[in-house]
């Protein structure tokens, strides 16, 4: 049997719960989503810099 | 890797980390604080139970409209304040360093300024879309309503779209040395929002609650997420600058291979 005062507390903190779960859901799927997907792309480009330096670097060889 | 990139990547690990313990603090350590509040008599029959857990002060008992009668209720929404308040803090930092690169640029005219200072705008937007959301969150849990046209919120939403209108004011000059003179002066002329909005509430009366109706004991999970929410503004700030900077990179690499 639940206490009477806690099982109004329950109530109350059941209304408010969605809430506060989708507020810090939201953020930090956001946030987290956010640093992936950049730290993704900037390890993309830096291989392609990379390659790109490789090609300049032969090139120069090449002509000289 | 740069070293300021692996600095970035440390401070977002350690950013969601302190994020993460914050969020099991606001759960495991900090308090379910309450406020008083008033229902009306009738329905005080059906809250005996909250009243002997939680009894209203007399002073608020005394002061209770004719009808109602005072209550402290439990406040468990409040719980969206140890996220909610570091987002809203770091997009209040960044969009000052924003500024401060903005104002940078217009006396020393050299274009990474303008760089950083669009990165950190960027920053900004992503910041303040998420204090929108858990505001708007928890003024539906506390409130009721999903808005509310009281000073806080009203200024930070004026900030919004100010930040908005930076974007949409880069993307509508095509010359770049004048794209950058007006985004400067704009972001600069936005930012005058930030210190009104955060002194809003002090110089004007708000429903928005202050930082002192924290209890002392929460304020340990709310300085880790304070912490770590501005190491994680910081590392997207880094990262952001990282990545523009391989991309001019890339740009200039392709010009001398087609040279």
């Amino acid at each position: 049997m639940v206490d009477a005062t806690n099982s109004l507390l329950y109530q109350l903190v059941l209304k408010d719960a969605p809430y506060v779960i989708a507020a810090y859901a939201v953020l930090w799927l956001a946030l987290a989503g956010y640093v992936t997907v950049t730290l993704r792309r900037l390890m993309k480009l830096d291989k392609e810099v990379k390659l790109l330096e490789d090609a300049v670097a032969a090139k120069t060889e090449a002509q000289d | 890797m740069k070293t300021s990139l692996k600095w970035a990547v440390v401070l977002a690990v350690l950013g969601g980390v302190l994020t993460t313990l914050a969020f099991l603090g606001a759960f495991y350590y900090a308090r379910v604080q309450t406020f008083s509040t008033t229902v009306p008599v009738a329905r005080e029959i059906a809250l005996p139970a909250v009243k002997a857990g939680f009894p209203a002060p007399p002073e608020s008992q005394a002061s209770a409209p004719a009808g109602t009668v005072a209550v402290r209720r439990p406040w468990f929404s409040q719980k969206i304040f140890f996220f909610h308040v570091p987002i809203a803090v770091a997009s209040l930092l960044v969009f000052t360093i924003a500024a401060i690169f903005s104002v940078l640029f217009l006396v020393k005219r050299k274009k990474s300024y303008d760089t950083r200072s669009r990165i950190a705008m960027e920053a900004t937007l992503i910041f303040i879309v998420g204090t929108m959301i858990s505001g708007d969150l928890w003024t539906r849990a506390s409130w009721g309503v999903w808005w509310e046209w009281e000073p806080r919120l009203t200024t930070y939403a004026i900030m919004t779209l100010l930040v908005i209108a930076y974007f949409v004011l880069r993307n509508s000059v095509e010359d770049e040395e004048r794209r950058a003179t007006y985004a400067a002066v704009f972001s600069i002329f936005a930012w005058i929002d930030a210190p009104i909005t955060f002194m809003i509430t002090r110089i004007m009366p708000s429903q928005h609650p202050a930082l002192a109706a924290m209890e002392t004991s929460n304020l340990i999970p709310f300085m880790v997420g304070m912490a770590g929410m501005c190491m994680l503004g910081f590392a997207i700030y880094e990262l952001r600058f990282n990545e523009e900077h391989l991309r001019e990179r890339l740009a200039a690499l392709k010009d001398d291979l087609e040279g």
